[in-house]
């Protein structure tokens, strides 16, 4: 072992060239060192030694970058085994990787430890990769995907209906501007003309559950579309569908879930509710321009600060309003009538999976029996079975870099995340389980979480 | 015939002197016979506002039909499971397909339907007390709440095989819990009044609590007579099995988040008297309480409620689902998230 050592740390600098490119010095005083003291493996290595080790590659990372993206060793680390690295960060990227294969074990065990130590934080996390800039973009895609993308990445477009609307708006003009090669079918050719579009939107930002059932039924309509149509009626009849989708499973459920919840607002109610959810706002302004008097509690937290959005809202319309951070809800829930919020998508476990800090609100109010109702069209309806926040989870882009939404400043600004031993966490949603749910309002009424599962079954469908 | 017509159209908006048909009368009078219960009555009456009406169109059927329900549910303080029988009715009439010749033959058809289902729904009960049988084990000792029909079926069912004792509950301020022990002891089986406050006395003699229902809510969860919540708390804190019965007519899409999110919870319940004196009572009350001060100065005196005062507090209250076991039912035995996938499936479909 420690002969293959030798040869490898000592041998040909070249090698170790390789490893450390444009810091050359750096490169040549390391393999003298090493020549110097028989290179050891890993563990026999002192703890000081280690160290030393460490801040040689730091120096060295630190020399290569080049510019911006502040994606720190271990994101590289974690992110270049399963995507395409940023551009700027894929000199480096590439370097490490040669660096690692001919080097073989102890060169990545070395550099394991490195990324081990600043990347601790996130190892558990790294199954859910982590959010990049668009990058150059395979195949061709749509500008209105492209911008769409970009305006995801940087979330000025935010919540699952949003999105929804936004990628179905999008795909509208996509679908307008194809032209059917010769040869091929509307029906068939289009579907692989969307795959490389939708996959661009899933590189810039994991796709939400809304979308995936949007598109899904998308793809069923465009598989299921009349071969005999002359191409623009046929270009026609799917925007329709996709507008009919839009209004029907949106735009009509958020107003039938105005009305249902509405009537769960008595005069003289306190209501909490978290973040911002578009359908939670319509129902208030909704109870509200119906001549109920209540009052909200709007809860809000780190980093996204939604509420704020929604604070402005209300207390436009005249609705007496508080504002607070999570934290302090525990002194606050005592006076709450009812606890009111959105999904972003629903479980046929019950379980309800929305953004991070609604499971700490449902829980708490459980916990003083306030009811939770949570309004939620049926097409978050998601077949699978979550039992944990942590399997299936998205993280927000990590650093300082999401002081605020949408993001104003520049990335030059953040100091945070330079720091190799701290790694910045922010997990966007969270579950919540059946338990804590008192009532899930949907557009074909009021279902009690354990039933969830009966929905497809209202609606009359096998899948949904 | 205009005269006739107007006459017509007036008794399906309101309950007119001038009349040849009285949804409130009629619902009165078919509630007269022991058998039927709340939501039968009001499916009944409906049928007969359907006979009588002269709609011709659907639309204008459909609005007669909320109008009548309407009138019902006004005339009642406790309109829950008339409501579920009328919401029944009017989602039948509305949500199945009919085909018909004309639209009086429809009307025709309607009515028949509505009978028809009223004349098998009265099978209902015994369906139910055979389901039921199979859960009762030889030498039982049960607990029941105030007086239900389709519980009193079930126990005199059970006692033709097996024996059984029975604790029942005495059901203030209305005292029905007395009727179900007067009928039981007349059928030979033991039985035995517990006071209201005495549940958690009796609950670990008792193998299971059996109960009726007046609905069965969207949730699973049951609206009854008050005292069922709590008798269900205790139960479940004991671990003893609590058993509701319900026919399918009373499967209600009310969904309550609370106690006080009920249709019969007004303002005036549990409310504080206003003037310091107590709560407003007739001279006449006064004076009765003063000269039964004055007949007996024991400590042994048992006090009265007053009725201002009993009309404080509530006659049905919520029983959450998780705290029920199971719902017999014509439809079967259902646990409570079963009893909301069949509402959600019976409404929305």
């Amino acid at each position: 072992m420690s002969a293959t050592t030798t040869i490898i740390m000592t041998a040909p600098p070249s090698k170790s060239t390789i490893k450390l490119v444009p810091a050359q010095s750096h490169g040549e005083a390391s393999s003298s060192q090493a020549q110097n003291q028989p290179p050891k493996s890993q563990k026999q290595m002192t703890k000081a030694e280690r160290r030393e080790q460490q801040e040689r590659q730091r120096a060295a990372k630190a020399a290569t970058k080049v510019a911006g993206p502040q994606l720190s060793g271990p994101n590289q680390n974690a992110a270049q085994a399963k995507k395409g690295a940023p551009p700027a960060a894929s000199t480096s990227a590439s370097v490490k990787k040669g660096g690692k294969g001919p080097d073989g074990k102890p060169t990545k065990e070395t550099k394991e430890t490195t990324s081990d130590d600043s990347a601790r934080g996130l190892r558990i996390f790294s199954h859910f990769g982590l959010p990049k800039p668009p990058g150059p973009s395979k195949g061709d895609i749509h500008p209105a995907i492209i911008r769409l993308g970009l305006q995801f990445s940087e979330f000025k477009i935010a919540g699952a209906n949003a999105r929804c609307i936004a990628t179905l708006t999008a795909f509208k003009t996509v679908i307008q501007d194809y032209v059917t090669p010769p040869n091929n079918t509307l029906s068939r050719h289009l579907l692989t003309h969307l795959s490389p579009q939708i996959t661009h939107l899933v590189s810039a930002r994991p796709m939400s559950v809304t979308m995936g059932n949007a598109i899904r039924e998308l793809k069923l309509e465009i598989s299921g579309s009349d071969i005999d149509l002359p191409e623009q009626d046929a270009k026609n009849l799917l925007c329709q569908k996709i507008d009919d989708y839009i209004s029907e499973r949106i735009i009509i459920a958020d107003q039938v879930i105005q009305e249902t919840a509405g009537t769960k607002i008595k005069d003289g109610d306190v209501i909490l509710t978290y973040a911002r959810s578009s359908v939670v706002e319509q129902v208030l302004v909704g109870a509200w321009d119906d001549g109920k008097q209540f009052s909200v509690l709007v809860v809000d937290s780190r980093p996204m600060l939604e509420g704020k959005k929604l604070l402005s809202v209300l207390s436009a319309m005249g609705i007496p309003c508080t504002y607070l951070l999570l934290p302090s809800i525990g002194s606050v829930i005592t006076e709450v009538s009812t606890v009111l919020v959105g999904a972003h998508s629903l479980h046929s476990n019950g379980a309800v999976f929305s953004r991070a800090g609604t499971a700490l609100v449902a829980m708490m109010a459980k916990q003083h029996s306030v009811p939770v109702v949570v309004c939620c069209e049926t097409y978050k309806f998601a077949e699978t079975i979550q039992l944990d926040s942590f399997t299936k989870n998205e993280l927000a882009p990590a650093g300082d870099i999401f002081s605020s939404f949408p993001l104003t400043r520049s990335k030059d600004t953040l100091t945070l995340n330079k720091q190799p031993n701290l790694e910045i966490l922010n997990p966007l949603y969270d579950l919540t389980p059946p338990s804590s749910i008192t009532a899930v309002v949907t557009e074909v009424g009021v279902i009690p979480p354990s039933s969830i599962s009966s929905i497809p079954l209202a609606l009359g469908r096998t899948t949904l | 015939m205009p005269g006739l017509a107007t006459m017509e159209t007036n008794t399906s908006a309101s309950v007119s002197p001038v009349v040849s048909f009285d949804i409130c009368e009629t619902y009165a009078s078919f509630l007269k016979n022991e058998e039927l219960s709340a939501p039968l009555a009001a499916i009944l009456a409906l049928s007969k506002l359907i006979e009588t009406s002269d709609a011709g169109t659907m639309l204008e059927l459909v609005k007669a039909l909320n109008d009548g329900a309407g009138a019902l549910k006004a005339s009642t303080s406790n309109p829950i499971s008339l409501n579920a029988g009328c919401e029944l009715f009017i989602a039948f009439v509305t949500l199945l397909p009919h085909d018909s010749a004309s639209f009086s033959d429809l009307k025709l058809e309607l009515v028949r339907q509505g009978q028809k289902y009223a004349a098998e729904a009265l099978t209902y009960r015994d369906k139910i007390a055979n389901l039921a049988l199979g859960f009762i084990k030889d030498d039982s000792v049960i607990l029941t709440h105030s007086y239900s029909r389709v519980v009193m079926k079930t126990l005199l069912r059970a006692h033709e095989r097996k024996r059984i004792s029975v604790y029942v509950t005495e059901a203030r301020p209305r005292g029905l819990g007395l009727r179900t022990y007067e009928e039981l002891t007349a059928a030979g089986i033991p039985c035995t009044v517990v006071l209201d406050s005495a549940v958690s006395y009796v609950m670990d003699k008792v193998d299971f609590v059996l109960v009726g229902s007046e609905a069965v809510v969207e949730s699973g969860g049951l609206i009854n007579a008050v005292g069922s919540n709590q008798i269900a708390i205790i139960a479940q804190a004991a671990n003893i099995p609590f058993y509701a019965l319900a026919e399918s007519y009373k499967f209600h899409r009310l969904f309550p988040l609370s106690q006080y999110d009920l249709p019969t919870h007004t303002s005036n319940i549990l409310s504080f008297p206003l003037s310091p004196g107590g709560n407003v009572a007739s001279p006449q009350t006064t004076g009765a309480t003063k000269s039964a001060h004055e007949k007996s100065s024991n400590a042994d005196y048992i006090r009265r409620m007053t009725p201002e005062q009993i009309a404080c507090n509530p006659g049905v209250d919520y029983t959450r689902p998780d705290l029920i076991t199971l719902v017999f039912s014509d439809v079967g035995s259902l646990t409570p998230e079963g009893v909301s996938q069949y509402v959600v499936g019976m409404f929305a479909g």
